[in-house]
């Protein structure tokens, strides 16, 4: 285990992060990149815009919150260590995409409201069913909540908002890049760690196993709140906006309606999990769907 | 690492309070200011910098130093990771975000720094010799961050803790060794704004609010008697004269009498 866990260490990170895809970036994206003019001066584009990206503050908020508690509970000295690296990414998550609210007109004095506003009631009763295993100092179900949960759905919204703004929207795309980077090391920490301490503990499957049911509705009800409510589609097809080929897991996300670019994601996602799961020794549990 | 686009051409401290919090508390604040001493080194040094012989005692003495350092780090790390759950705002939350980053790197390099020195289970070593006051210190500051008493145990971690780990690893960073000289210039660096966080945090809040004044001189009290016998027994181990073990009572009692306790 501790080979593994130097993989993860600070030194490493250094490495990987402020001598590696972080260098020449100030809040994540290059100096002089801006928001498209279309997203600032569209009143539906410029109200979904500041929509998706709370929901991305909401997200990283939890996973701060989550990160940084569970290190007391961390059962090494080495995991403990990852942990403060994991703490470290997610709070750069909740600056660049705050920073991003502002670029977009949102006043420093305002945010607290707009986020509360905007908000998705189902996005944060996700964080809640995990918060509250962190609360209990829940290691290992917290580590699957986040690591592999949390940070499973972020790494593939990350990825296809990705694929979507990599031609339109390169400073977005830019500050994703970084946050995808980050997210794939927290997911392999969370399998590789998780792994060891399932099969000494196993009395904790059937809870994790619920936690992941319960994450998962209520993830795939965000989903569904964010693609069949997006005005933003509808606005673009108004306006006639030729959307330049977006390819995501084979498809081309330009030419596909909404409940479609849903139905892609909530697979890939859902698809992620049971294999990651599997990895670890957890049961991949089906959830309702919304 | 290469230098980075400047944030704003503003001087810092014109800024309106609100704006210079969010600058100095934030993580590019942070990644500017840490890429230019951590640059090049690999745990906390140059990888180049020669070890320094040490006879078998010093050897031992240093491993119990650091040993403390240690549970010195772990408490702070765990104490400012507790601490982002109960911060006030984002801005608090998010410096707190770095400092739990850099009271990590503290406690790697100090372990590395056991190993180099040849201790097979740096862990089991640091459980065996650490300090009992220590002990006790970090038991209590973990109890004032889990009871949620944001303004106890900032006071207790970013002023008492950093200022105590600040005034040591000072002075212990003038007779070191070259390798543990240079583990800890890095690290006061960090200690440095750590404890400007905490002043500043519990300045504002003495200026607006003076009944807490009472609840955290009370706080000190408590673990001023901790500190003062850790720093006496890390003072004897590194081999200080004892007019340096004033000295440095002095410069806590010092640091915390800035915020107006005595």
């Amino acid at each position: 285990m501790s080979d593994f866990l130097s993989a993860y260490s600070i030194q490493s990170w250094l490495e990987s992060c402020p001598q590696g895809y972080l260098e020449n970036t100030v809040y994540g994206h290059a100096t002089g990149e801006n928001e498209p003019e279309l997203l600032l001066t569209n009143a539906v584009l410029h109200e979904e815009t500041i929509r998706s990206t709370v929901q991305l503050v909401v997200g990283e908020r939890c996973a701060l919150a989550a990160s940084s508690g569970l290190i007391n509970a961390a059962p090494d000295e080495a995991s403990k260590r990852f942990l403060a690296t994991q703490t470290l990414d997610e709070a750069r998550h909740v600056e660049i995409f705050t920073h991003r609210l502002y670029d977009l007109g949102v006043k420093k004095n305002h945010l607290e409201d707009v986020i509360q506003r905007y908000a998705n009631r189902n996005l944060v009763k996700f964080a809640e069913v995990l918060l509250e295993k962190v609360d209990k100092k829940d290691f290992i179900s917290g580590v699957v909540g986040q690591n592999i949960v949390l940070e499973g759905m972020a790494f593939s919204v990350f990825e296809m908002m990705y694929a979507m703004n990599q031609t339109v929207n390169p400073k977005f795309a830019h500050t994703l890049s970084g946050t995808i980077a980050d997210e794939r090391r927290h997911v392999g920490f969370g399998e590789n760690r998780i792994g060891s301490l399932i099969k000494d503990h196993p009395e904790k499957r059937p809870e994790i196993e619920r936690m992941q049911k319960e994450m998962s509705y209520y993830m795939l009800a965000t989903f569904a709140d964010a693609f069949r409510n997006n005005a933003a589609a509808a606005e673009f097809d108004r306006l006639q906006e030729e959307q330049p080929r977006a390819e995501w897991h084979g498809a081309d996300l330009s030419a596909m309606k909404p409940e479609e670019m849903e139905g892609l994601l909530a697979d890939t996602v859902l698809k992620e999990f049971k294999t990651r799961l599997g990895r670890i020794g957890i049961e991949y549990q089906t959830p309702v769907r919304p | 690492m290469a230098t980075r686009a400047s944030l704003s051409p503003v001087d810092i401290h014109d800024l309106e309070l609100q704006q210079f919090l969010e600058e100095v508390h934030s993580f590019e604040f942070w990644f500017e200011a840490v890429e230019g001493y951590l640059s090049g080194l690999t745990w906390g040094h140059r990888p180049d910098t020669p070890e320094a012989v040490l006879d078998e005692l010093e050897r031992d003495r240093l491993i119990t130093v650091l040993c403390n350092y240690c549970v010195g780090e772990t408490a702070a790390l765990e104490g400012a990771s507790g601490l982002i759950s109960i911060a006030p705002n984002r801005l608090s939350k998010v410096f707190l975000a770095t400092q739990v980053a850099d009271e990590g790197r503290h406690l790697e390099v100090f372990l590395h720094r056991l190993r180099d020195l040849g201790v097979k289970d740096p862990e089991a070593e640091v459980e065996r010799r650490a300090s009992p006051s220590l002990v006790l210190f970090k038991r209590r500051l973990l109890e004032l961050v889990a009871g949620k008493d944001w303004e106890a145990a900032i006071f207790a971690q970013n002023v008492i803790l950093e200022a105590l780990e600040f005034a040591v690893f000072h002075s212990h960073g003038q007779t070191a060794d070259p390798i543990t000289r240079e583990v800890l210039a890095g690290v006061v660096k960090d200690e440095r704004r750590h404890i400007g966080f905490g002043e500043n945090e519990i300045g504002r809040r003495l200026a607006s609010a003076p009944h807490i004044r009472a609840r955290i001189g009370q706080v000190k009290k408590e673990l001023d008697h901790l500190v003062l016998d850790t720093l006496a027994d890390t003072i004897k181990q590194i081999g200080m004269p004892r007019d340096e073990q004033e000295r440095l009572g002095r410069a806590y009692l010092e640091s915390v009498e800035r915020l107006g306790f005595v």
